[in-house]
This record gives C-alpha cells, sequence and structure tokens, in this order.
C-alpha cells in the first residue's frame, strides 16, 4: 500500500481536475433531491395510509330510505374502508417485505417496460421507489402517532360538531407528528444513506461520483473516506434541523 | 326537544343500557346520578351519538340522529358537550380552541348550501326548486366575527388574560371552564356535561359549578351527569337515578331526595348524604 500521503496528494489532484467538483456537486444533488421528494411524499402516502387504517368502519346498516341509498352508504361506510384496510396492508407488507435494491431493479426493469414507459428519466424512478417505501414505513410511524394522541382529542372535536377528517386534519395529526418527530427525523436519515444504491439504476449520486473518482487511480481509500465524511455532515445538518423544528413544535407545551 | 325511545346500549356481550325511553323538554336541567357503572356516562354520550346506540332511536329537532343518513355533525353544533377530561385541542390556544368550530362550521355550511344549489341545477326543468345562489363568505369578516364572540366568552368566563395560553397551562377548573365557553361558541341549543367537576381539584369545583349555575340560570337546556348531591338539589329541575343501566327514579330533586321509592335509591342516598 501506498504511503496514506502519497493518496491524499492523488486525490487531491484528481480532484481538482475540471469537471470534477461539478460532478460532486451533481452527486449531492441528486442524493438530497431523491431523499427529499422521497421522504415528503413519503409522508403523504405514509399518512394517508395511516390515516386508512385508524379509520374506523362501522357495520351499520342506515335505518330509513330507499334501499339502493342504504346500500350504497353501507359500501361507503365498512366496504370501502375495509378493502383499503386490506389493500394498505398488502402494500406495506410488500414494501417493508423486499430491499429497496430489488424495488428499483424490478420497477426499473420490469414495472417501467411492462407500462411502455423505458424512457422515464432514473433520478425520476429513484424518487418514486423511495417515496413508496418510505411510505411504508411512515404509515407504521404515523399510525403509532395518531393512536399515541389523547382519544378525548377526537372526541373533543366531533362535539363541537366538526368531522372526522377535519379534527384528524386540525387537531390529532399536527400532535401526532409532534410525537413523532423524533423518529421521522431518523426515517429521513436512513433514506439519506439509503439513496447510496440508485447506482443501481444508473443515477449519478454521491457514490458513483466517488468510486468514479477511484477508478480513474484505482485507489479506494481516501475517495470512500471523503464520501463518509460527506454523509455524516448531511446527517449532522439534518440532526440539527430536526432538533430546531422540535422545539418550535414544543410550545404548546408545559413548561416551555 | 331530545326524545329517546327504547334506548339498548351494549359493548360486547355486556349489556350497558336497558331499554331507555326518556322526553326532555327545553329548558329543563336534567340531572343524572347514580353509582358507578350504572351507564349514567354512556347514556349521555348516546344523547349525541359520542356512542353508537346498539338499537333505539334519538330524536333531536325532529330527526332520528342514531340513522347513519343523518349529518350528525349538524345536529352536535347545537349540541355542546363538556367532558370529565376536558378535551381541550392540546396545540391550540385557548382562543383558537373556542373559534375552531365555529368557523369550520361557517365554511362547511357553505359548502353544504352550494352542494344544493349545484345538485339543484343539474335537475330537470320540472323538478327543479328556486334555490338562491349562496353568498361567497367572507373569511376574514366570518374570523373577525368568531374571534369577537370568543373574546366575548372568555370575558364572561373571567379568562380574557389566557386567551393565547396553550391548555396545558391552565389549571383544571379553567380548562374546564374554557370547555365550557368552547362548546357555547356553537350557540348550543342543549349542553350535555359528562362529570364535569370530577377531575378537578376540590378547590376548583366551585367555580365550574358557579358557570354552569349562571348558565342554568340563563335558561340554558342542561343534562348533567354529577356526583355533586348539592349541585342536582339547587339547580336541578328533574333528576334521573340510574342503576343497571335502567333509569329507576325520574322525579324532582325536592321528591328524590326526601322520599326515594326505591330501596336502591334509598341506599345510594345513605352513602353520598
Amino acid at each position: 500500500m501506498q504511503d496514506f500521503d502519497v493518496q491524499v496528494q492523488n486525490f487531491l489532484a484528481q480532484f481538482s481536475k475540471p469537471g470534477t467538483l461539478e460532478e460532486v456537486e451533481r452527486g449531492l444533488q441528486n442524493t438530497m433531491t431523491i431523499a427529499l421528494y422521497g421522504f415528503i411524499f413519503g409522508i403523504v402516502i405514509g399518512t394517508l395510509i395511516a390515516v386508512i387504517r385508524v379509520l374506523p368502519k362501522n357495520n351499520i346498516m342506515p335505518k330509513s330510505g330507499k334501499k339502493i341509498v342504504r346500500v350504497l352508504s353501507y359500501i361507503r361506510s365498512y366496504v370501502i374502508p375495509k378493502l383499503l384496510d386490506s389493500f394498505c396492508t398488502l402494500y406495506v407488507g410488500v414494501f417493508r417485505g423486499t430491499p429497496i435494491v430489488v424495488q428499483l431493479l424490478v420497477f426499473y426493469f420490469v414495472v417501467l417496460p411492462l407500462m411502455g414507459l423505458a424512457k422515464v428519466d432514473s433520478v425520476t424512478v429513484a424518487i418514486i421507489v423511495f417515496a413508496m417505501n418510505s411510505g411504508a414505513y411512515i404509515s407504521e410511524i404515523m399510525r403509532g402517532g395518531i393512536l399515541s394522541v389523547d382519544p378525548g382529542q377526537m372526541e373533543g372535536g366531533r362535539s363541537v360538531g366538526m368531522s372526522y377528517g377535519a379534527t384528524m386534519m386540525k387537531v390529532v395529526i399536527p400532535q401526532a407528528v409532534k410525537n413523532i418527530l423524533p423518529t421521522l427525523g431518523n426515517e429521513f436519515i436512513a433514506l439519506v444513506k439509503e439513496t447510496s444504491v440508485v447506482s443501481f439504476v444508473g443515477v449519478m449520486d454521491i457514490y458513483k461520483v466517488f468510486r468514479g473518482i477511484g477508478a480513474t487511480t484505482y485507489e479506494y481509500m481516501v475517495p470512500y473516506l471523503t464520501m463518509a465524511v460527506i454523509y455524516i455532515v448531511i446527517v449532522m445538518f439534518i440532526t440539527i434541523l430536526v432538533k430546531l423544528m422540535e422545539r418550535s413544535l414544543r410550545k404548546s407545551d408545559r413548561g416551555r | 326537544m331530545i326524545e329517546v325511545v327504547n334506548l339498548y346500549k351494549s359493548f360486547g356481550k355486556n349489556e350497558v343500557l336497558k331499554d331507555i325511553s326518556i322526553k326532555i323538554e327545553k329548558g329543563e336541567k336534567v340531572v343524572v346520578i347514580g353509582p358507578s357503572g350504572s351507564g349514567k356516562s354512556t347514556f349521555l354520550r348516546c344523547l349525541n351519538c359520542m356512542e353508537d346506540p346498539t338499537s333505539g332511536a334519538i330524536y333531536f329537532s325532529g330527526e332520528d340522529i342514531t340513522d347513519p343518513k343523518v349529518d350528525i355533525n349538524l345536529h352536535r353544533q347545537k349540541m355542546g358537550m363538556v367532558f370529565q377530561h376536558f378535551n381541550l385541542f392540546a396545540n391550540k390556544t385557548v382562543l383558537q380552541n373556542i373559534m375552531m368550530a365555529p368557523i369550520y362550521a361557517v365554511k362547511k355550511n357553505y359548502k353544504r348550501e352550494r352542494k344544493a344549489y349545484l345538485l339543484n341545477l343539474l335537475k330537470s326543468k320540472k323538478k327543479r326548486q328556486t334555490i338562491a345562489k349562496p353568498v361567497r363568505i367572507n373569511k376574514k369578516e366570518a374570523r373577525a366575527r368568531s374571534k369577537a364572540r370568543a373574546l366575548e366568552l372568555l370575558k364572561r368566563i373571567g379568562l380574557e388574560d389566557k386567551a393565547n395560553a396553550y391548555p396545558s397551562s391552565l389549571s383544571g377548573g379553567q380548562k374546564q371552564r374554557v370547555a365550557i365557553a368552547r362548546s357555547l361558541a356553537m350557540d348550543p341549543q342543549v349542553i350535555l356535561f359528562d362529570e364535569p367537576t370530577s377531575a378537578l381539584d376540590p378547590e376548583m369545583v366551585g367555580e365550574v359549578l358557579e358557570l354552569m349555575k349562571e348558565l342554568a340560570l340563563q335558561g340554558m337546556t342542561m343534562v348533567v351527569v354529577t356526583h355533586e348531591m348539592g349541585f342536582a338539589r339547587e339547580v336541578g329541575t328533574r333528576i334521573l337515578f340510574m342503576d343497571e343501566g335502567r333509569i329507576l327514579e325520574d322525579t324532582t330533586p325536592a321528591e328524590f331526595f326526601a322520599n326515594p321509592k326505591t330501596p336502591r335509591a334509598v341506599d345510594f342516598l345513605s352513602k353520598v348524604l
């Protein structure tokens, strides 16, 4: 093995070549784009699934009215929630049961060609897969958060004539999010790091850029170390951000 | 005003309410008392369908509100409810707690009217009714109005200075007064109280009962589940004594406390008085 100093020198030389910095920038941008959009859409998907799963399933038929109206109302208040619930269970099972790499590959090389969409940008593909994947995980986090909110909050909202959905959106979910914020931060950090597999479908992310730098000189030690440091810095940055958000959300708590 | 017909409620195999039929008139102050586990809270919670009855009907302003077809939210706007554990929205300030439902109601009612108007337009000319186009609501004005109303209510309960505080910083008695103000903000026709003073420190019971007395004097229809016998005697116009899911006595406070008819009531009174 060459002297470490020499390796660092080689790496710096490689790094100062024109275009390399731009490559790193692009890699960083791709990584963060996929993680951030994946996370945001993941929250949307996760919240949707969580709400469907905690939805009350009222197995009651209206007493009066035309038969068709009664049956329709029964379908709306019982059959549809039940079906959606089973679908969500299946969804979560599939996405938690397979590795993210497998999901990426299947989506890119099986689902897209079957749909006749072979020319979709691979970053978009990665965002979609990461959103669906983290949606499955976030749905369980969010469900736990919703269940952790005192059921009295829902009763309070319903008692003044607000609908289930409105109370959920305005009262329960904000409190649930506050409770699960540290866990959500965790999920985002995990997501940022998991994006390092997107090169499987050809996305130029941080990993692929540094592998490229290493490959030109066959010296991987320093590039990979630098890559590790970049990941750590990103994660630390997120940690601070989550802490700040938590502080601002905790203002309704006792003894602020 | 509220009519309950053959109401049954069971939780699994446990039958909590057995064949309850009762009529509550406007302006009455009905106090429901009885030993714990007698079904009084469940009875109260059935009145606004917080618990869905197993069978039976509850009529409120002429409609059977146990029918899933009926828009229960619309009826609940007119039936306030005060809980043992306050159930104030923890993520909202006192002012927001009180303003939230009125603003929601204004928006929702506009949407409902617009829907009726649009559906009417889809009908054939013969069947079409004359419905005026609903006036678009001015959100700012609606907000300002409900804010003024909320501040007025806060003043009435003596907590103007707590308008921007969060519920977690209030004492139990203050929370319960805010909860009462929150239900008053909807101008309800009746308020249901579910053991409003049971979770309070003894010192704070007084302030809440005082507010309830004031409401009673102003003619509010009230249904109160409580263990405060003094309140029942002083404010109530009618006593329902419940045990094991049935109403055993339905009489005036004077009559009930002076000569209870059933042995169960005699036994209960000998323990609590």
